[in-house]
């Protein structure tokens, strides 16, 4: 078997057959961590000792016969603002290179009672915004399938560890696209649930009103058993709903047809999208309607209304996060996240609240859509994955986000590949969304795709 | 038609430099320097934003009282 490649269905599986144990992937798993991250950076610190002892605990509970649920000995990493009580949790930043919490996030407290293996904490744009830098202590995570790219951001760490069979689940955050792009830059799956879905204490904030935490992994059917464990109400998030949890695996099954599915007008094509973009999703459409499902044209606001709202509001939140740093040590920001950051500082109050009062216009043209159609389709991602160029132009606000529509609505969107391009063989990617505490449908959606394609099932040779 | 600011000349970089002073930052001139070079973007992003919403169109911060109520229980 090839274990660096095995989903956590097929390790689960694995594992109650007795093929394998979690002591023997998770060696193995480290081994190649060893061989390779070298070249790509995506973790920051490897946890050998937490992973092997949590892997020897899992190997002893299913050994007696008990199964904590599909996380059980599955290794995973997260990005490195999730906090971890007694391992550093570094924001990627020199601002916070020795912060050692005391407490687990909520998601950690969820994923060690699920029985995971943690492998370490991974790379990230700097607090989950400022990047790609090259100016911050650790240097940014490199995309497997070709080291000179980058694998998008902010959850860079998660994207590469899990494309380079290091890991077969992590978890990234999502503000304005950070799981679904990095997912899309390097071909594989990443949901960014409805806002309120998965709780988000201790994990260090970006945008309060906008943060997303999600799990990242090779198939659909994988973020639906992840999700599983790390779904729920948590009352300590002011954000979280009250919401019933539904059994997101057993919701896969059943197949597409009938649904009605939505293929956004304008955003995946035209001016600085990529030119085998508009084909490869063509295609993907064409398979969704071979599955049973009706296609329809939508149009919703343009790309540019989403990529300001979100940004506009981004950017007064995080200042509130940042200023006392800001004020009393400003170098030790990375350039392009203190220039992110800064901009909030000028935005005026009534500027941001005037986004706010839009947020909420956009979301209703959103619902009102989801009246008539069960999903929207439209890419994860409108570029292949970036060259590592340190003085590439900082692009935030000038090229506007085929992600940020969702982080505006706050519905649950899910980025899955969806081809490679001709010339770079770089990934592509579909991106799914639905409404408001919709992830099942999304997750049936793609995980119907993926029973009818391979591209999830392709990865990248490392030397 | 919509209503927005993008009629507004741009500022200067004596206008941004009095602004971050007026915020109450004390940044090295290296750091300013690279700072206007980046503000206009954000500036012509925030001027693009609507601003024609009726009186009771609410933002999207909304404030539920019973909820932090909630959290002393």
């Amino acid at each position: 078997m090839d274990i660096p490649f095995l989903t956590i269905a097929e390790l689960g599986r694995a594992y109650e057959r007795r093929d394998l144990s979690p002591v023997e992937v998770t060696r193995a798993l480290l081994d190649r961590i060893a061989a390779h991250d070298g070249k790509l950076h995506s973790f920051i610190r490897v946890t050998e000792g937490v992973a092997l002892a949590e892997a020897q605990a899992a190997e002893r509970e299913l050994m007696a016969g008990e199964r904590r649920g599909p996380m059980h000995g599955i290794p995973y990493g997260l990005k490195d603002i999730v906090e971890t009580a007694g391992i550093p949790t570094t924001g990627h930043s020199k601002l916070r290179q020795d912060h050692v919490p005391t407490e687990d996030a909520e998601i950690v407290r969820r994923l060690k009672a699920g029985g995971g293996v943690l492998m370490g904490k991974l790379a990230t744009w700097e607090f989950a915004l400022g990047g790609p830098s090259f100016d911050l202590p650790w240097p940014p995570a490199r995309n497997p399938w070709d080291r000179d790219r980058l694998p998008g951001g902010s959850s860079s760490g998660p994207g590469a560890a899990v494309t380079a069979g290091f890991v077969p689940a992590a978890i990234g955050t999502d503000t304005g696209g950070s799981i679904r792009g990095p997912a899309a830059f390097c071909g594989i799956a990443g949901l960014k649930p409805t806002y309120g879905r998965v709780s988000r204490r201790g994990v260090f904030p970006n945008t309060f009103t906008m943060d997303h935490i999600g799990p990242m992994t090779r198939s659909a059917e994988d973020i639906s058993l992840m999700l599983q464990v790390i779904a729920g109400f948590d009352p300590t998030d002011p954000g979280s709903e009250d919401c019933p949890v539904p059994d997101y695996r057993a919701a896969l099954d059943g197949g597409i047809k009938g649904l009605r599915l939505g293929l956004v007008e304008g955003w995946h094509e035209g001016a600085g999208a990529h030119p085998d973009l508009g084909p490869a999703i063509a295609e993907a459409v064409s398979v969704l309607r071979g599955l049973g499902a009706t296609v329809e044209p939508v149009r919703l606001s343009s790309l540019r209304d989403y990529t300001d709202c979100k940004t506009t509001i981004s950017s007064v939140e995080l200042y509130a996060i940042h200023e006392r740093d800001l004020r009393t040590r400003p170098r030790d920001f990375g350039r392009i996240l203190r220039n992110r950051v800064l901009p909030g500082a000028l935005i005026r109050a009534e500027d941001y609240l005037a986004a706010l009062r839009w947020r909420t216009a956009l979301a209703r043209e959103q619902a009102a859509v989801f009246q008539r159609v069960d999903a929207l389709i439209t890419a994860g991602a409108r570029t292949i994955a970036d060259r590592a160029d340190p003085d590439q132009p900082d692009r935030l606000v000038s090229a506007p986000s085929i992600t940020m529509p969702f982080s505006v609505s706050g519905v649950p969107a899910l980025a899955i590949p969806c081809g490679f391009s001709r010339a770079e063989g770089m990934p592509l990617s579909l991106q799914i969304a639905a409404g408001t505490m919709q992830e099942a449908t999304v997750l049936r959606i793609a995980h119907a795709y993926q029973q009818a394609t391979d591209w999830h099932r392709r990865h990248p040779v490392l030397s | 038609m919509r209503d927005d600011l993008t009629h507004l000349p741009a500022s200067t970089p004596n206008d941004i430099r009095a602004l971050v002073e007026r915020a109450g930052l004390d940044l090295p001139e290296e750091l300013l320097q690279q700072f206007i070079a980046a503000w206009p973007q954000y500036e012509e992003m925030v001027r693009r934003i609507p601003r024609g919403f009726d009186y009771a169109e609410e933002p999207a911060h909304v404030f539920r009282p019973t909820r932090i109520a909630g959290e002393t229980d």
